[in-house]
């Protein structure tokens, strides 16, 4: 019995939150990741501590880790266990490396088939191994068929249909020479990958809850100049970031930080203050400032308690309601501060960036929200959700390829060689598609025929 | 041959060399006999082009048919099949028409469009396969005695007519290429490389590939050829409800053109010449089923063929076919034991279809009777590989014709590589001479070495193999390298500019290759299998895969079935035998 080659990851324990998550690699890549994440070769069996570097050289997280040489493993096969925080976006960005490093998502249950196979379960378990492998695919087929159901199955189904057009397009030249075929134009099929790339793309960028766990959960402070933006930013993140000062209008462009509070990963966006009067400077950074506003997951809309209560800005105020907006009383370490009536509900919370007070409620009130942007899932769901990413890159990849045979003016054959490399990893999500359909495409579309 | 006699084109073209390269004998005899010679696909790249080659048909069919009696071990004898011989369920001889009865081990029966064949020209049927032969009517029911299930299926041919008839004036003149590029990779002029029946040193019929080679002219329809076929299409018996056969798509009638491409104004035709000593010329592209009288009308809207004389209508044929999804990948029938099948009865169409299954099904005739594994070419080996491979696990429902885009790995198969892939199954099986054996295995060494050698020496800036792959120009390459035969030249350039995609093929294959090594015992019950999806089950049940790959590429079968089956194979394998 041959066993695959590759490399699997998963997530080992459940999703959510936890004191620690464990990230499970089996198969020939785990003792070149050892060296490749942590540096240096590890003693087998033996629980080390170190940082995990992603591919770019990022600390993601402070990890034990411990190496398992074949045979003895859970699978037979060498194995990289990694305990990590109990975040499960610390936990998702982890396999995300590992993914990106060459190993696989695995399938529903393929740990244990793999220890199956390799020997390592007896054989009354095997109709066990069967059972598990059922039940989690089918677990993972359920949660796969709602969402092919919903938007992203809409979505692919045009993506797929496209791309066959465009296939079957080129198919049509190389396997019909001789027909009387409207003359090729390798232009039209440049513009249709173009379109066909963006889509994927934006598929990849749209899928809120994959972004929420690649990029963290985006949260702008806003507010007028001098309220204390770059103050609670500083504050939140622990250190000095953001140039902090007196004067009005500091933060000129808009600033970034990764935070996590408890299970969430937060990104916080500061922004330059929105002053009603701009002067001609200011009017570009506030221009920025209302772009990053506009895709926000969260508002913390943070309030000088010593002024009069400001209005929302315009041209947010429809964005903003109480499920994604905080108001942010700040300066209340003043003796002139006090709270105004707020426009809407939002909740609210009074802090003084100054010396901390009122953060904790902040935090509170900030992971409170981010709960409702958290659908209720299993480890399956967030294995599809990399194994759809991974293939939607894959299929970027090669339409990126197939455009460039084209500039480049290739044989067709490569070009066709792309788009099917394209089509297959589409087909890893919706599910296979068969040559057939290619050539059902052509026959409709083309008169062939001697 | 039924339809014109044209050899090769586009995944055709390829077969018909691997076909060559197992020792079968159409590439010889089309390069001998082959009055034109075009590589089609010259700017679609390397892997797609494809030799094709127009025959003297009756040329073809003589050399063919001496080849045969010339054949050692070989007896040839004459007369219609009536029906299987069988005894305890499996197959041992056939009866004939005269009442001679045939024993054997096994039977290989080919039965191209002949099965229960009915030729409709308009409204008149007649029985038979091809336009003056007969049909096979009793074999059918002798199949379905057996248990194997049939089907119908429908082609058709267009009109012939004679060449002096036909004004050649103002139509489009298409010449045959003036390096022809042949079939057969031995040189055929040489007595001293000649295998089996070449070395007996008869005469043979034929000439020197590539010389004095004829042309084909093109022409098209008219408003007025449309006119005539809407009018009359309640006269075509396809579109009157006379034929029940499926047709192929690739291959349309004309009544078909018309009235599913309307907006297309008119449609391509080619006048092929039949042969040498023959002024028959084939109407490429104007197979119908419509009345004789109004073919007549309709030729004569034709530009050249104002006047032409029609010597064979144009008809359809309906025949039998039995579903191909009851065989096992060696052509083998499920259903009775030791019978073989090959051609239009597996549902395909096309000489070089019907010549790569003769072959696969004769040499496992011979296999089986040996008591030895039978021959099974993989998917990434070859175009015959795929073929057997689709029609045992997905069948067809249109007379099957191969693309390149059936393919999946399609930039294998360039033709130049066929006897590369197939070295290893055709020195197995001796399937070639010692002598060419040799020679192929020579060269895979040459290849293998420039291969090496251009990757690894340093070049300007880089290997030679980089340099190629940057600026795609050879001009620099060692004198050395371009002292060697263009062949072994070609494949190596090949390899080194698309190193990055065959690569990627043999990645995919190398995924593949694992479940296809696990083999499903025939007596496994996939509807007993616990956690098996039940139209899963029903499929398998149904299709009996013979490995773990087969079944993957059945349809509906997802890769959790396939894991479950994985284990389960495992789980049987590692049981103390009882």
């Amino acid at each position: 019995m041959s066993i695959p080659s590759d490399t699997i990851v998963a997530l080992g324990t459940p999703f959510g939150t936890s004191a620690i998550a464990v990230v499970r690699a089996s198969g020939p890549l785990a003792a070149e990741l050892v060296r490749k994440i942590f540096g240096g070769s590890s003693q087998p069996r033996t629980i080390r501590r170190a940082d995990y570097r992603d591919a770019r050289g990022l600390v993601v997280d402070d990890v034990l880790f411990t190496y398992f040489a074949a045979p003895n493993s859970f699978t037979g096969e060498a194995m990289l266990e990694i305990s990590c925080h109990g975040n499960p976006f610390i936990a998702q960005k982890i396999l995300e490396d590992l993914v990106g490093r060459g190993c696989r998502p695995a399938e529903a249950g393929e740990f244990s088939k793999r220890a199956f196979l390799n020997g390592r379960l007896d054989l009354s378990q095997a109709e066990a191994v069967m059972d598990l492998i059922h039940a989690r695919s089918e677990q993972a087929l359920a949660a796969a068929n709602q969402q092919l159901r919903g938007a992203l199955g809409r979505q692919m189904n045009i993506l797929i249909s496209q791309l066959v057009k465009v296939l079957s397009h080129i198919e049509a030249y190389i396997d019909f020479p001789d027909e009387d075929l409207p003359p090729e134009d390798r232009l039209v099929v440049v513009r249709e990958l173009e379109g066909l790339q963006a889509s994927t793309s934006r598929l990849l960028a749209t899928s809120h809850y994959g972004e929420l766990l690649r990029a963290g959960i985006k949260t702008v402070i806003l507010g007028e100049p001098n309220a204390g933006k770059s103050s609670l930013l500083n504050r939140l993140v622990g250190r000095e970031r953001a140039l902090v000062s007196s004067e009005p209008g500091t933060t000129r462009d808009y600033l970034e930080e990764y935070v996590i509070f408890g299970p969430y990963f937060f990104r916080f966006v500061d922004t330059a203050g929105l002053n009603p009067a701009p002067g001609p400077l200011e009017k570009r950074s506030m221009e920025m400032t209302l772009e990053q506003a506009d895709n926000a997951d969260i508002y913390l809309w943070v309030i000088d308690s010593t002024c009069p209560l400001p209005s929302l800005p315009l041209a947010l105020a429809p964005r903003m309601t109480p499920a994604n907006t905080i108001a942010v009383f700040n300066k209340i370490d003043l003796p002139s501060a006090k709270r105004g009536p707020l426009p809407q509900a939002f909740p609210d919370v009074s802090i003084s960036a100054l010396n901390g007070a009122g953060l904790e409620a902040l935090q509170a009130t900030v992971t409170k929200l981010a709960e409702s942007f958290q659908v209720k899932i299993g480890e399956e769901i967030i294995a599809i959700n990399t194994r759809h990413a991974h293939s939607l890159e894959q299929a970027r990849v090669c339409l990126a390829s197939a455009k460039d045979n084209l500039e480049q003016n290739d044989f067709s054959e490569l070009v066709a060689s792309n788009l099917r490399a394209a089509l297959d990893a589409y087909g890893q999500i919706a599910g296979k598609i068969d040559n057939e359909q290619v050539l059902d495409k052509l026959f409709a579309s083309f008169c062939i025929g001697k | 041959m039924s339809c014109n006699p044209a050899i090769g084109g586009l995944a055709k073209g390829q077969m018909v060399r691997e076909i060559d390269a197992l020792g079968g004998e159409m590439a010889i005899n089309t390069d001998v006999t082959g009055i034109q010679f075009r590589l089609l696909n010259k700017s679609k790249g390397p892997a797609v082009q494809s030799p094709r080659a127009q025959c003297d048909k009756k040329a073809y069919q003589f050399r063919l048919k001496h080849t045969l009696e010339l054949q050692p071990n070989l007896q040839v004898f004459q007369a219609t099949v009536t029906g299987m011989i069988y005894s305890h369920g499996r197959v041992v001889g056939c009866r004939t028409s005269l009442d001679v009865d045939f024993i054997g081990r096994t039977v290989v029966i080919t039965t191209g469009t002949f099965l229960r064949g009915l030729m409709h020209v308009g409204q008149s049927k007649n029985e038979g396969g091809r336009l003056g032969d007969f049909s096979a009517k009793t074999l059918s029911a002798s199949l379905l005695e057996a248990g194997i299930e049939l089907k119908r299926l429908k082609t058709g041919t267009p009109p012939r007519i004679l060449g002096r008839s036909i004004n050649f004036a103002g139509l489009q003149e298409q010449k045959g290429d003036i390096e022809p590029t042949l079939f057969a990779f031995h040189d055929t002029r040489d007595p001293g490389d000649m295998f089996h029946v070449e070395s007996t040193g008869e005469r043979r019929l034929g000439w020197k590939p590539g010389s004095e080679q004829v042309s084909c002219w093109l022409t098209h329809t008219t408003p007025a050829s449309e006119r005539i076929v809407r009018e009359n299409l309640h006269k075509s018996a396809m579109y009157s409800g006379e034929i029940a056969g499926v047709g192929p798509r690739y291959c349309p009638s004309i009544e078909d053109k018309f009235v599913r491409f309307a907006d297309k104004a008119r449609h391509l035709l080619f006048l092929e010449p039949e042969g040498r000593n023959t002024n028959e010329y084939y109407i490429n592209g104007l197979s119908t089923s419509l009345p004789f009288d109004v073919q007549v009308d309709l030729v004569h809207t034709i530009p050249g063929l104002e006047a032409a004389v029609i010597l064979r209508p144009a008809y359809a044929v309906e025949y039998d076919f039995a579903i191909p999804t009851q065989m096992y990948p060696s052509l083998e029938s499920r259903k009775a034991e030791n019978l073989f099948l090959a051609g239009q009865i597996n549902g395909t169409s096309g000489y070089e279809e019907a010549a790569a299954q003769g072959l696969v099904a004769g040499v496992n005739a011979v296999l089986k009777v040996r008591g030895e594994p039978p021959l099974v070419i993989q998917r990434h080996e070859a175009y015959i590989g795929v073929l057997i491979d689709d029609l045992v696990t997905k069948g067809t429902t249109e007379p099957y014709r191969m693309f390149t885009s059936r393919a999946e790995h399609r930039l294998l198969f360039n033709h130049g590589s066929s006897e590369l892939r197939l070295y290893d199954h055709a020195k197995k099986h001796k399937l070639l001479s010692d002598n060419r054996l040799e020679r192929v295995a020579k060269k895979a060494n040459r290849i293998t070495h420039w291969e090496i050698y251009l990757e690894t020496s340093k070049s300007v800036g880089g290997s030679w193999a980089e340099s190629i792959r940057c600026d795609k120009s050879t001009a620099a390459l060692p004198a050395e390298f371009s002292a060697e035969p263009k062949e072994v030249r070609e494949e190596v350039l090949y390899r080194v500019t698309y190193r990055g995609y065959l690569e990627r093929e043999q990645r995919q294959i190398e995924k593949m290759k694992d479940v296809e090594k696990i083999r499903i015992p025939a007596s496994l019950d996939f509807l007993g299998i616990p956690g098996l999806r039940r139209e899963s089950a029903q499929k398998l049940h149904q299709l009996r895969p013979q490995n773990l790959g087969q079944a993957s590429r059945i349809s509906g079968v997802n890769p959790t079935d396939i894991s479950i089956l994985m284990v389960l194979l495992a789980a049987r394998r590692n049981a103390p035998a009882r």
